[in-house]
């Protein structure tokens, strides 16, 4: 049987559980919960059956029907898809699992698991989508149902702004993603379609017409074009400037944090460059400006979650900071090539596993206690074995803590080391060894990132769960709904870095070297769009690493994750020392830490309110009422004043007015006959 | 089937007259539903016989009677593709906006005898092939919407009113001005529209044509509205009773519009030296359109009025679309006039649901609304997304055709247009926000969620922005095919 004919379902499944949960929901128990739940499994066993059968010759699935006008609807499946699929629909499973649990006393949980059904399927329509305009349509949905589940608790006034500003802010990218894709357009139209043109099925914003025909489209226009696909990246995917909504992004339901986190959301933006990697390679300053922009990301992030005391937020600039290290990934790829697909993917599967379990375990935890404030916390690891288990091992997986050797295929560390230490140092150092002018300052900021994210996971760890209860509150241990997920995201966050390495990174370099890509350019389709673009990828881009020789470089990742640890163990464990001296408000570094450099009075105050409400908007509103209105009513009262003084010569007299009319009219008989002659 | 279009035409009218004389509220009501759904239903039949692919200016379902033969004035009816969707438009919005009025009790008769003549006005303008008819229908609309205004209206409503009238009326005589000049300069002693169409290229005087033109787009930008020109509508949307405010936003402006397609852009190839002028001054006037009322939009204290802004703001796309003369931009401009129709139709349902059930639409002395009406909150967030351009609803369709489209011909008006974007999505989301979210204002006191209704038109409406926006072919196949044979477009 071919499954890909049922790869449609994937999407609508969800879709339909959405409509269903609404429509029925009520009448069930927890809320018509059962609905997505069984849905996205089908929509998971579909991806693995789909996977299975395409999997053993780099297979692919491709549906294409029309839509409307020039466009089309389809499905496209490949190496790069399917992992994220799986990836998607696993996660998302299990954290609707765990929902049953989280969200059983909550009212509103009907509304819940319908805005969760159609949150993944937006996300798996992102994934599926054969052509940049659906994608976006899909894309937008995702931040739809963002909109509606962080503003879901809507009666709380700081989850309604949060809601808002999550839509606008990744709003400003949407508007970035959609300027590109009208561009792309422009440029499919007048260099491609001329020469690919005259078939009924060509469809020009479809990923296949448009990787065919790369080599047609001016560099300097493919530039732009990626930058402004990227700059919806950076809305979506939370990288700096526009990372602002996701700290904030915690006002709704924990589990939808996690999906957020993890499965629906953040990961859209890191997907759309590796969706369209042939177009940033074949631009190569965008793929610069994608690495610099992630490696900073992965920096800065993380020194705002050395100060945050709300354990969501932690994890949320966790998310940012990871998010950032994917972004290098991809961005490194103008040397490595298509390989960078695969390190930034399989970062970015990992993060899912691991950060989806800090989130449940973050949501088990808060369940327990009743707070987010981690000064609140402490001494839950006595109480809540399972979850403090869990999250830990999750901990090291985000920390990165592993051994730099493997035995065999099977690397020695946490997945998150796995994936990490291949950006770092297959990617970054690779760059910087290939004379890439950044790469220095991206395998800086990897490493710093390192050993920060080292420290505020494990400040995370300690403050929660050992040292003495800093509250009377009894804390219990979640039910198994909830621990079920967690054990099992947790076991992957150990294992599946460990297990995968080098199969998935070959399997997902197929994405972009196949049989399809290889008629295209015989001579290898990545590297030749390479050489259009003006440089060169070396046969053999990676840098291979040796213990023996290179064991300061190959440490340096584990030891900033390490010395990280130890420095929070001392901190927040053994409390070796205190840190309120340094950490306090009279602390200048401290307080821009802390209010998270002034950013919401920068783009909550002064963009939004100072100037595009208080500038923009007041003055449009002011000029409407007095000018331009203004002008209206002054004609107006013109001719009621003239009229005043003109009905004295409304006598009444019927022979005056038809001697009036019969003025009138023979003047503009005069006036436009004068047309004629 | 050959009269057809007269009996769509003449069935409201009928209808207004039989209700007029009703003594009950019920009977009333009752009457109007049924002479606007049996218009409905006609237009649905004719809607699926029609056959988009004929030549440009050749017409269907034609009816042609000589009226005032000296003159050359023939009551002449007939569709093609640009006036068949809004047509269907105007079939679909007048019954449920009836619906809607379910409930009104100032006296009902007249109430709904003045929709159905506003209902009969629109399809007028919507059929006529003969100038002189065409504007006759034209002015017909305005008669029933003045008196929606003065006598339904709000505490303003006499300023509002007699403003909405002289405005609208004033544009009208400079458009038939512009008609008489082109009847009189191409000298062929008939107001046929398509005649005149391809006699006009035929003008001597490029003054002249360019004179013509700009005196018709007087008329129709007035309409539309465009800026500078708007400032009647949020006028009249303050004061208008809702029913009023729907039509007028839903199909009223739409006449303008049409009347971009149907008039000024065949005749666009015909402007000569100064084609490329008129072009930029129509994208200018879109841009500042779209800009302008997006920001006044976001300043709006009272939640009508931003709607009100809204709707200018959305018709400012209609006018790029048709500057940037290419089928893509031009059948895009064509849907969103289709589009917005039915999306601004919920959101004016919304607000009068506020006013009716809390009594202010003061965005400020609202609050937490969604607690008490979660019907209407569902219905009105939808109304707003797809007021925002959320895909997957029939306003993104629209925008995203006109956008590419406009990029393609006017790059940098395209770019100037997409600045609107994020603002759009501000004030939307920020009147939920305040309106709909947080706790409830106690203030407000008890309010009743949507009745049975006013809920069953807004869910109808819902359902088919989000048909559209996903399956958009059965309108706009019809527009695209009707945008590509307009002689010049690329």
């Amino acid at each position: 049987m071919d499954f890909g004919s049922l790869a449609f379902l994937i999407v609508a499944l969800p879709v339909l559980a959405f409509v269903l949960t609404l429509a029925f929901g009520n009448r069930l128990p927890n809320g018509g919960g059962h609905i997505p739940i069984v849905a996205i499994a089908m929509s998971f066993i579909i991806s693995v059956l789909i996977f299975l059968q395409i999997y053993p010759n780099h297979g692919t699935v491709e549906q294409s029907a029309h839509w409307f006008s020039v466009l089309n609807v389809g499905i496209f499946i490949d190496p790069l898809a399917i992992v994220m699929l799986m990836m998607v629909t696993f996660v998302s499973l299990l954290i609707h699992i765990y929902a049953l649990g989280y969200m059983s006393h909550d009212p509103g949980q009907t509304r819940y698991f319908a805005e969760t059904a159609l949150f993944t399927a937006a996300m798996l329509g992102v994934v599926l989508a054969d052509n940049i305009l659906q994608f976006f349509i899909a894309w937008e949905l995702v931040g739809l149902c963002s909109y509606l589940l962080i503003g879901f608790w809507f009666r709380k006034p700081s989850a309604a702004a949060a809601a808002k500003k999550a839509f606008l802010t990744t709003r400003v990218g949407d508007v970035l993603f959609l300027a590109g894709i009208v561009i792309l357009y422009f440029n499919m139209y007048t260099h491609v379609l001329p020469v690919v043109g005259g078939h009924e099925t060509v469809y020009l914003l479809q990923f296949k017409t448009i990787f065919e025909n790369l080599t047609l489209i001016p560099t300097d226009q493919l530039t732009i074009i990626t930058l402004l696909f990227f700059g919806g990246a950076v809305g979506k995917s939370g990288q700096f400037p526009l990372h602002v909504w996701l700290p904030d992004a915690m006002e709704g339901p924990t589990t939808v944090s996690a999906l957020i986190h993890a499965a629906t959301m953040v990961t859209a933006g890191v997907y759309l460059v590796a969706r369209t990697f042939p177009m940033f390679i074949a631009a190569p300053e965008s793929l610069i400006i994608v690495a610099l922009v992630g490696g900073f990301t992965a920096l800065f992030a993380s020194t705002m979650g050395l100060v945050m005391n709300d354990i969501k937020r932690v994890l949320a600039f966790s998310t940012i900071s990871q998010l950032g290290y994917m972004m290098m990934g991809l961005g490194v790829g103008a040397i490595i090539g298509a390989e960078a697909v695969g390190f930034a993917m399989f970062h970015l599967i990992n993060h899912a596993f691991f950060k989806a379990c800090l989130f449940l375990c973050a949501g088990s935890v808060i369940h327990a206690v009743g707070t987010n404030d981690l000064r609140e916390m402490g001494g839950l690891f006595g109480k809540m074995k399972i979850t403090a288990t869990t999250m830990l091992i999750s901990s090291l997986a985000l920390a990165g803590i592993g051994i730099p050797v493997s035995i065999g295929a099977i690397k020695l560390g946490t997945s998150g080391f796995v994936s990490k230490d291949a950006i770092i140092l297959e990617g970054a150092y690779s760059y910087f060894a290939h004379g890439g002018v950044y790469g220095s300052l991206i395998f800086f900021f990897g490493v710093a990132a390192a050993l920060l994210t080292s420290i505020y996971t494990f400040r995370l760890w300690f403050m929660a769960f050992t040292g003495k209860p800093r509250q009377e509150r009894h804390a219990h241990e979640a039910p198994s709904t909830m621990t079920g997920p967690l054990i099992i995201l947790a076991t992957l966050a150990l294992v599946f870095g460990a297990l995968t390495f080098s199969p998935f990174i070959h399997y997902l370099e197929t994405t972009y070297e196949n049989e399809f890509f290889e008629e295209i350019d015989p001579n290898g389709y990545i590297h030749g769009l390479a050489e259009r673009a003006g440089y060169h990828i070396p046969e053999h881009p990676i840098v291979h690493l040796d213990l023996a020789h290179d064991t300061l470089i190959m440490m340096l990742p584990v030891i900033a994750g390490l010395l990280g640890l130890a420095i929070s163990w001392a901190i927040y464990h053994k409390r070796m020392f205190s840190v309120a001296s340094i950490g306090n408000m009279r602390n200048p570094l401290f307080r821009i830490l802390a209010k998270r450099y002034y950013q919401h009075e920068i783009f909550i105050e002064l963009i939004s309110l100072k100037f595009t409400y208080g500038v923009l908007a007041l003055t449009s509103e002011f000029s409407d009422r007095k000018i331009v209105d203004g002008t209206i009513d002054a004609i107006s009262s013109f001719f009621i004043g003239g009229a005043e003084v003109l009905k004295k010569i409304q006598t009444g007299v019927v022979q005056n007015y038809a001697t009036a009319t019969v003025l009138g009219v023979a003047l503009i008989a005069l006036v436009l006959s004068w047309g004629v002659i | 089937m050959d009269s057809v279009l007269s009996l769509i035409l003449f069935i409201p009218l009928i209808g207004a007259a039989l209700t007029l004389f009703t003594k009950t509220r019920e009977s009333a009501r009752m009457i109007a539903l049924i002479s606007s759904a049996v218009p409905l239903i006609l237009t649905v039949i004719i809607y699926l016989q029609f056959n988009s692919g004929l030549a440009f200016l050749k017409f269907q379902f034609v009816e042609k009677i000589s009226w005032i033969s000296t003159l050359g004035i023939n009551y002449h009816l007939g569709v093609d593709g640009v006036s068949m969707p809004l047509i269907l438009l105007n079939a679909i919005l007048c019954p449920l906006t009836i619906i809607y009025a379910w409930g009104e009790n100032k006296q009902p008769n007249q109430f709904f005898a003045l929709i159905l003549v506003l209902q009969a006005g629109v399809f007028g303008v919507f059929m006529a092939l003969d100038f002189f008819l065409f504007y006759i229908f034209w002015e017909l609309t305005l008669i029933p919407l003045y008196f929606l205004i003065s006598i339904w209206g709000g505490p303003n409503k006499d300023y509002a009113a007699i403003k909405f009238f002289i405005y609208t009326h004033v544009a009208s005589l400079v458009m038939l001005l512009g008609i008489f000049a082109l009847y009189f300069s191409t000298g062929v002693n008939t107001f046929e529209i398509p005649v005149l169409l391809q006699a006009f290229a035929g003008i001597t005087s490029p003054e002249m044509r360019v004179a013509i033109f700009l005196a018709l787009f007087f008329g129709f930008l007035v309409k539309m509205p465009t800026v500078p020109f708007h400032t009647w509508l949020p006028d009249a949307h303050v004061e208008a009773p809702t029913a009023g405010s729907v039509l007028l936003a839903g199909v009223l402006l739409k006449m303008g519009g049409y009347g971009l397609f149907r008039v000024l852009l065949p005749m666009i190839d015909g402007l000569g030296p100064y084609r490329s002028d008129i072009i930029t001054l129509m994208a200018v006037l879109a841009v500042v359109s779209i800009l302008y009322a997006t920001f006044a939009a976001l300043a709006q204290k009272d939640l009508k009025k931003m709607v009100a802004y809204s709707s200018v703001a959305h018709m400012g796309y209609v006018m790029l679309g048709a500057a940037a003369f290419n089928f893509m931009s031009v059948s895009g401009a064509m849907f969103q006039q289709f589009s917005h129709g039915l999306i601004t139709a919920v959101l004016f349902m919304s607000v009068g649901v506020i006013q009716h059930s809390v009594h202010t639409r003061i965005i400020s002395d609202l609050g937490g609304l969604a607690d008490r009406m979660p019907k209407l909150a569902f219905l009105m967030m939808a109304g707003f997304m797809a007021s925002l351009g959320l895909p997957a609803m029939s306003g993104f369709v629209a925008e995203f055709l006109v956008l590419t489209g406009s990029y393609l011909t006017l790059p940098v008006f395209a770019l100037l247009a997409m600045v609107g974007i994020v603002a759009t999505a501000g004030y939307h989301l920020w009147a939920m926000q305040r309106a709909m979210f947080g706790s409830y204002n106690e203030k407000l006191g008890e309010p009743h969620d949507l009745a049975f209704y006013e809920m069953i038109p807004m869910a109808i409406l819902v359902l088919l922005i989000i048909f559209f926006g996903v399956y958009p072919a059965p309108v706009m196949d019809v527009f695209e095919y009707a945008s590509t044979i307009i002689p010049g477009v690329m």
